[in-house]
Formats: structure tokens, C-alpha cells, sequence
């Protein structure tokens, strides 16, 4: 993949383009695509015979249990970053590399298994 | 194309580490699959049977172990004799702190809340604080940080090292967060542990970088290479050696990277203060002894003054501040820091017999320092432990068997004769002696008169007093508390009448191999 | 901000810096130091994660420009990813405004740690500036002979394979302690769950309780809003009619002046 300085280059070229282009996709869909003359009748962003009037800031504390979702979801990403560098070499060392990995990944699922018996994974 | 074999792997030496690291995985499994009644008893059953099996398969080890066969798993791990020393230690310590983790006699549904995640103070909070038992998944994390201490004395290099760290130190932060009463100070102290640690954490790893930068390699064999053949950057060295020593020290409850000490120890469990006062503290000055030893032997001269000074600032801050404490687990954390500082004083021993008066005073010390904590337990009231030292005033007259067994801890921990706070004491003082650290030992009797004071103080409340209506009751303990109880205060009795032994067999175990 | 001195004087000593590189470099690090200023000066938590992230992808960009193109890449997906959606999580658990507490329990501690901090930065800069001046570059071409992750797997599969394995223990530890903190299993509450229906018709009836349904609010009677108290006969406020996780609501002269409906 790296071919000594230009290899780096290269990767850093295609990485900012891909950046610049998925940004500039981004708004520029959200442009296009989004009403250009949305209607704004008088009263719009009033509250309407019930709820709160609207004031103070938008901001609302989010319940612990999406932090157990956001923290497995990590877990699984720090799983995923040692299966990377597992995945070049494992064919050249058969079978302990993959007895290697089975073991983490194991011990990993362990986690899941826990959460699952414990019910972190339904909804209530 | 490099070779990508898998290294050999030694497993009759590693064979403690895989069996603690098994059992607390099987305890974790027990915790999602076995029925709720069944729990505690299959995890306190698991987790001892796993220690058991660990500290045998460290002794069978210890007759095999050579200078040759003691390096394993591609030079990560070197598990000499030292490294099999304290991690029969750490077993022993660990197995005798689980036992007051497990207690359940002293109050319904044991020292543990039963779900952290209930909103402290709501009602919710107040029936499970009543009815429930607390959580089981403590043992599978006591079990994961004791395996963590293991690889953390044998590690070779200073990766294995950063890992074995973080790997003892998160179950504690947990730990410290589960108390079933005053649960904010014990969330606060939790929290506090967890950012200072971070932040200890991170000065290791910025050391461990400079030294790879000084030596281009990071185990301990090839920075005394480096250090000893003036290849690469002094500067280098010192700062690395210096960054990497905070994150030791921190984690030693040296001065002046103490702060956290007081206010964890009080706000813990007091199970898990017992545990963190013995095994933390053994397997801190492992890996400190390790370094210093192992990796930076060649550069002794220079870092010496500055342990000297943090020794000495340690002794005196902790035994001064220890006289002003009113609460007993406060105390006895200024008390551990003082401590740290005598032992600090046996690492600049800087030989054979440093190495073994500190493993000595290691040893004497966590036996100790469980049962104080395990006596701590008993004295309650309707609202959990009395610790305000004012409610212990009397106690003496209103049950003088667990009154006298405190007062021989107490005396223990002063450095009274025919106790092992006199012989270990005298140990690590006359290894500083001999290391030509005089006046180190002159400013350690000096710090050990001032710590009689407090340890005094309680003693004369205890018997002196008269026992008023805020004087607790002391619960009869359970088996396991007793069982704890009778371990602590006889080692602390036979290592200090017949310290030979022992003795023996430090140093016997004192010398490691990179 | 050690790093950016690593590389400029690595590259320096190494005397072979391309102009892309340090053109990359030169863009990147001012953007790199002002994200980390304005993460700790920034008022807002939020705003503060956000320059975080800005550090974080500039310093991803130099990891992989600086020939480790795996750690950056790392960096970018777990860091500013994962762990950046992390602190956000962190951060609308305790609300917006929660951080904005600037009590000092010491006296004089901010001022000492921002001179401690100076200082400590001051010596550990200087000295390193000093030393990385002196140092060549070596092992680079060699630790990336087969290829920058080869050669990290490598390593990772062969001399620290005992320490990688030990790290799923970190990794399980944390998660296991993750739901012991934030999991709250409901079924096991005791109490409303296992309630029988005498102890629930017990319950409801008891001296204290309200049996019947509450009064609603009194929103059509004198606003829009649902935090607006229905009156009882004399006129005072029945607080029972709204939710007590509401405000009270201030009502304005307007709404609480007579609508002079009567008689219509």
C-alpha cells in the first residue's frame, strides 16, 4: 500500500480529496435537495394549544442507556483496529494466528454475551 | 518477509496468570448465566479455587525456575524469582482480601451495592440498600486485577508493563464505586482514582516513549545495554526514567503523588481499601523495583538523591498528616503513605538486600494492614462502620477480645518489638544502612516515632475511655471475615517472633534476570 | 504539540524533508495547536469536543504523513470516531451546562496549576527541542520493509502477542464495569414489578393517595402551555394538574387578567 514517501502522498492526495468531496456532497445535496422557498406563515414556531412555550436552550440530557450502546459500539471498533493488521498476516501463520484471534475475539464476545443475559440489549 | 512464528510460550510459567485470567472469565460467565441465588456462592467458590490453583502452580514453578528458563513469551515476560515471590504474595493477599469482599455475615446482602446504577438517595436506592444482595460481577473484577498484578511484576519490558497496569488498575476504579453505603463518597472517590490514575497512566506512557527513543527498544535488558555502553540520549534517559517513575510512584502512594490516597481509602468499600493497601502497594513496588533494578542499574547514582528526597518528603508528610486524622480509614491511608516512604527507603538499598527487605516489609505490611481493615468492618453501627476515630472511644471495655487484637495491629504498624512492623522495619532500615544511606534511617526512626503518636492515641481511646452511648457495637463476624482476621494477625505475630523464614526465603528470591 | 516538535526537528536531523511534507506540516500544525487551545478555552463542552476532534484528524494526518499511514488511519476511525462520539455521550449525559462550575475548593489552585503546567510544558519542551535536534532518524525503512500494518502485525502477532491477548481483559473489564455503572436491570427492581393486584388496589386507596384521574392543566383556559396550573373552584393553582417534572410557569399580567367572557 505505502511505497516509501510518494506512497504516503498518494494516500494523503486521495484521504483530503475524499474528504473535500464528501463534504462539498454533503451540503451540496442538502442544497439541492432541501425546499428553496419554505413556507413561514406568521406563527409558525409557535406553540400550538399544548407543550411547552419555547424557551431556554434546546439542549436535553439523553438518557445513561444510549452510553451503553455508544460504548459497545467502541469496543467492537478496538476489535475491529486488531483485525487489521491480523488480516495480512494470517495466512502465514496458519493456524496459532487464528487460534490467536478466536481467543480475543472470544474473550470480547464474552462482553456481548453478558450484556445480552443482562438485558443491556433490549429496549425498555 | 520477517519470520512470524509464534514465539514460545512458556506456559508452566505463565500457567498463573492463564489460570486467574480463566477464572475471571468463567466468573464472568457464571454472572450472566447462573441463576441469582446461585451466584455468590458459585463466584466466592470459583474465585478462591482459581487462587488456590494459582499459588500452586507458582510453587511448582519456584522449584524449576533458573536464570535461563525464567524469560518467556519472546522476552515480554520474565518470570524470575522475584516476579514468583510476589506473585505468590499477591495470591496470598488477594485470597485473604477476597474473603472480606465476600463476607456477607456482617450485613444483608454484603459491603456491595446491589445495582450502581440506581440514582443515589431515591427510593429504589433505599430498598435495595435494605433488601438486596449486592452485585457478584466484584469477584470476576478483584480476580481480573489480581491477574493483572501477576503479569505486572514479571513484566520485561515497558509495554508489558503499561498494560499490566492499566489491566490491575480499572477493576479497582470499579471496585472503588460499589459501596452499599455512602455511596456518593464512594462514587467521588471512584472518580477521583480513575482521572489521577489516567493522568499517571499518561506519564508512563510519555516516559516509556522517551526511553524507547534513548535505548530504540523498550525492554529492561536493552536499556541497561544502552545505559551502560553511553549509547544514546542522557537526556533522554532522565526524563523518560523520571516520567515513568510518577507513574510508578503514583500508583506507590509516594509523596508527592499521594493525594488521592486519603480520600479513595475512605471512600471504598472497606474490602476493596484492603485489597488496594496490600496488593496495589506490592504490586507498585514490583514493577518500581523492576525498573530500578532491571532497567536502570547503571544510571543508580543519579536517580538515588531524588527517591532519597521523595522518601523522606513521603515519610514526613504521612506520618505528620496522620496525627491530625479523625477518621480510622483516613488514618490508616496517611499511614500507608508513610509507609511507602519506608519502603522507598529499602529500594535505595540498591542490592541483593534491598530487594529483599522491601519483598519482606511487602509481605508483613499487607497481612497487617487486612486484618486493620478487617477489624474496621466489624465496628458498626445502624448506618454501616463507625470510622470517626471518636466513636472508637471505649471500645476496649465493650469488647476487649477484638479491642486487644487491633491494639496488637496498631502496635504492629508503631514497629513494637516481636511484632512484624519491628523486624520489617529493621529490615529495610539496615539495607539503607548498608547501602550508605544513613540519614535516610535516621529521618525513618525519626517518621516512626511521630506515626507511633496517632496508632497510640487510638490505643489509649480504646481502652481509656469510657464507653458512651455513640460507642458501636463490634458484630460477630462471619467465617470468612474471622478466617481473614486469624491469617492478618497471626503472620503479623509469627513474622515478627520468628522472622527467619521469611527471611530466607527473600532472599533467597532476590535477584532478577532480564 | 510534542509530536510537531518531534517531527520538525526529526526531519530536520534527517535533512531530507520533502516540500510536500512540510507544506502538510506547516498547514496542519498551526491548525493543530489552535484546536487544542480552543478546546480548553472554549465555554461550551460541546464546542470544546469539537476543536478536540479538529486536533485529533490534524494529528491523524501527521501519523500518516510521517509514514505510519495504520496509526493514523487508527487515530481518525477510533479516536475521532469512536472515542470523540464517546465524550459527546459523556457530555449530554451531564447536560450543557453542568461544566460551567468554577468554585475553587483550594484557594489559589488554577493559578498554581496554570504555572505548574507552564513550567512543566517549559522544561519538558525545551529539553526535548534540545535533544531531538541531535538525533537521527534510524529503524524507519526496517520496521516498514514489508509494509507499514505487516509490519505492526508482525510485532503484534509474534513478541506481544502475551500483552495483546491480556488486552481483551482491559477491554472486557471496561465493558463489564460500563453496564454495572449505567445498567439499571428494570425487572429485577423490587417492588412495582411483583406487585399483586390486592397490594396494588391497597396501594392506590391508601390515606395520602389520589384515587380518582388528576385534574388537567389549565390550558384552554388561559394559555397554549401544558405547564400552566388548572384552578380549583377558590382560584387557587391545583399543582396536582401538572407533571411535576414541569417548570412552573410565571403566568404574564395578560393571562392572568379576567378574559371578560362572562354574560356572552
Amino acid at each position: 500500500m505505502v511505497d516509501g514517501y510518494l506512497g504516503s502522498y498518494a494516500l494523503l492526495g486521495v484521504l483530503l480529496l475524499v474528504a473535500a468531496a464528501f463534504f462539498g456532497v454533503a451540503f451540496g445535496a442538502n442544497r439541492l435537495l432541501s425546499p428553496a422557498r419554505p413556507a413561514e406563515p406568521a406563527g409558525k414556531f409557535e406553540t400550538y394549544e399544548c407543550g411547552l412555550d419555547p424557551v431556554g436552550g434546546g439542549w436535553a440530557q439523553v438518557h445513561i442507556r444510549y452510553y451503553l450502546y455508544a460504548y459497545l459500539y467502541l469496543l467492537f471498533a478496538v476489535e475491529a483496529v486488531f483485525l487489521f493488521p491480523w488480516a495480512v498476516v494470517y495466512l502465514r501463520q496458519g493456524v496459532p494466528a487464528v487460534m490467536e484471534m478466536a481467543i480475543f475475539v472470544g474473550i470480547l464476545a464474552l462482553g456481548l454475551l453478558y450484556a445480552w443475559r443482562k438485558r443491556v440489549l433490549v429496549w425498555q | 518477509m520477517k519470520d512470524i512464528s509464534l514465539p514460545h510460550l512458556n506456559y508452566a510459567a505463565l500457567a498463573p496468570m492463564l489460570i486467574l485470567f480463566g477464572v475471571a472469565c468463567v466468573g464472568v460467565l457464571v454472572d450472566a448465566f447462573a441463576p441469582r441465588k446461585a451466584r455468590y456462592p458459585i463466584q466466592l467458590v470459583v474465585a478462591l479455587v482459581g487462587l488456590i490453583a494459582a499459588f500452586v502452580a507458582v510453587v511448582l514453578r519456584a522449584g524449576k525456575v533458573t536464570a535461563e528458563n525464567a524469560i518467556t513469551a519472546a522476552g515480554a515476560v520474565s518470570v524470575d524469582k522475584p516476579a514468583l515471590f510476589l506473585q505468590g504474595t499477591l495470591i496470598v493477599l488477594g485470597a485473604v482480601a477476597l474473603l472480606l469482599i465476600g463476607e456477607r455475615a456482617l450485613e444483608r446482602g454484603g459491603p456491595f451495592v446491589a445495582q450502581a446504577a440506581i440514582t443515589v438517595g431515591s427510593d429504589a436506592d433505599q430498598r435495595q440498600a435494605a433488601r438486596e444482595s449486592g452485585a457478584t460481577e466484584v469477584f470476576p473484577l478483584t480476580i481480573f486485577s489480581l491477574s493483572g498484578m501477576l503479569l505486572f511484576v514479571a513484566a520485561n519490558d515497558l509495554l508489558t508493563m503499561f498494560v499490566a497496569l492499566e489491566v490491575f488498575s480499572l477493576p479497582l476504579y470499579l471496585l472503588c464505586a460499589l459501596a452499599r453505603r455512602r455511596r456518593l463518597i464512594s462514587q467521588e472517590a471512584a472518580l477521583k482514582y480513575f482521572l489521577l490514575g489516567a493522568y499517571a497512566s499518561a506519564f508512563f506512557l510519555f516516559g516509556l516513549a522517551l526511553l524507547y527513543g534513548f535505548a530504540g527498544g523498550i525492554t529492561f535488558a536493552k536499556i541497561n545495554e544502552s545505559a551502560q555502553n553511553g549509547t544514546g540520549n542522557i537526556t533522554l534517559l532522565y526524563a523518560g526514567l523520571a516520567l515513568v517513575s510518577i507513574g510508578l510512584l503514583f500508583k506507590a502512594a509516594a509523596v508527592p503523588f499521594h493525594v488521592w490516597t486519603p480520600d479513595v481509602y475512605q471512600g471504598a468499600p472497606t474490602p476493596v481499601t484492603s485489597l488496594m493497601a496490600a496488593c496495589t502497594k506490592v504490586a507498585a513496588f514490583g514493577g518500581l523495583l523492576r525498573v530500578l533494578y532491571a532497567g536502570f542499574d547503571r544510571v543508580h547514582w543519579d536517580y538515588s538523591p531524588i527517591i532519597a528526597a521523595i522518601a523522606v518528603l513521603t515519610m514526613l508528610v504521612g506520618s505528620i498528616l496522620a496525627v491530625t486524622q479523625t477518621d480510622i480509614k483516613r488514618l490508616l491511608a496517611y499511614s500507608s503513605i508513610a509507609n511507602a516512604g519506608y519502603l522507598l527507603v529499602g529500594v535505595l538499598g540498591n542490592s541483593a538486600l534491598g530487594l529483599s527487605s522491601v519483598m519482606f516489609y511487602l509481605v508483613a505490611y499487607g497481612f497487617t494492614v487486612i486484618a486493620a481493615f478487617a477489624v474496621i468492618t466489624l465496628v458498626r453501627d445502624a448506618d454501616g462502620e463507625a470510622t470517626h476515630l471518636s466513636r472508637w472511644a471505649g471500645l476496649g471495655r465493650r469488647s476487649p477480645f477484638y479491642a486487644t487484637v487491633f491494639t496488637v495491629i496498631l502496635l504492629s504498624f508503631a514497629g513494637i518489638p516481636l511484632t512484624s512492623g519491628f523486624t520489617s522495619k529493621f529490615a529495610v532500615f539496615s539495607a539503607a544502612g548498608g547501602g550508605d544511606q544513613s540519614w535516610l534511617v535516621i529521618v525513618g526512626v525519626v517518621s516512626s516515632m511521630i506515626l507511633a503518636f496517632p496508632y497510640l492515641r487510638v490505643v489509649v481511646m480504646m481502652w481509656l475511655s469510657e464507653p458512651g452511648e455513640q460507642t458501636p457495637s463490634v458484630s460477630l463476624p462471619g467465617m470468612l471475615t474471622s478466617a481473614a482476621l486469624v491469617i492478618g494477625v497471626v503472620i503479623t505475630i509469627f513474622v515478627g517472633v520468628a522472622p527467619q523464614p521469611l527471611l530466607h526465603l527473600t532472599s533467597e528470591a532476590a535477584n532478577f534476570i532480564r | 504539540m510534542t509530536s510537531a516538535l518531534h517531527l520538525v526537528a526529526a526531519a530536520a536531523a534527517a535533512g531530507e524533508v520533502t516540500t510536500g511534507e512540510k507544506a502538510v506540516f506547516f498547514i496542519l500544525a498551526p491548525i493543530a495547536l489552535i484546536g487544542a487551545i480552543g478546546m480548553v478555552a472554549a465555554r461550551n463542552a460541546v464546542h470544546s469536543a469539537l476543536w478536540l476532534v479538529l486536533t485529533m484528524l490534524s494529528l491523524g494526518v501527521f501519523y500518516i504523513v510521517q509514514a505510519g499511514p495504520f496509526i493514523g488511519m487508527v487515530q481518525i476511525i477510533v479516536y475521532t470516531g469512536a472515542i470523540m462520539m464517546l465524550f459527546l455521550f459523556v457530555l449530554m449525559l451531564v447536560g450543557r451546562d453542568a461544566s460551567d462550575a468554577v468554585i475553587e475548593t483550594l484557594r489559589g489552585q488554577q493559578a498554581w496549576a496554570i504555572v505548574l503546567g507552564v513550567g512543566f510544558a517549559g522544561l519538558l519542551g525545551t529539553g526535548l527541542a534540545r535533544v531531538v535536534g541531535s538525533l537521527k532518524v534510524v529503524g524507519l525503512e526496517q520496521a516498514n520493509a514489508d509494509g507499514n500494518v505487516q509490519g505492526i502485525a508482525a510485532l503484534l502477532f509474534t513478541k506481544y502477542v502475551w500483552v495483546f491477548e491480556i488486552s481483551s481483559a482491559l477491554l472486557i473489564t471496561a465493558a463489564v464495569g460500563a453496564m454495572i455503572l449505567a445498567h439499571v436491570d428494570r425487572s429485577l427492581r423490587d417492588g412495582t414489578a411483583v406487585m399483586s393486584q390486592p397490594e396494588r388496589m391497597r396501594a392506590r386507596f391508601e390515606p395520602g393517595s389520589y384515587p380518582g384521574p388528576k385534574p388537567g392543566p389549565g390550558v384552554f383556559a388561559t394559555s397554549t402551555s401544558i405547564a400552566t396550573p388548572a384552578k380549583l373552584p377558590d382560584g387557587t393553582p391545583a399543582q396536582r394538574s401538572i407533571s411535576p417534572i414541569l417548570p412552573t410557569r410565571e403566568l404574564t399580567a395578560a393571562e392572568v387578567a379576567n378574559k371578560q367572557t362572562e354574560g356572552r
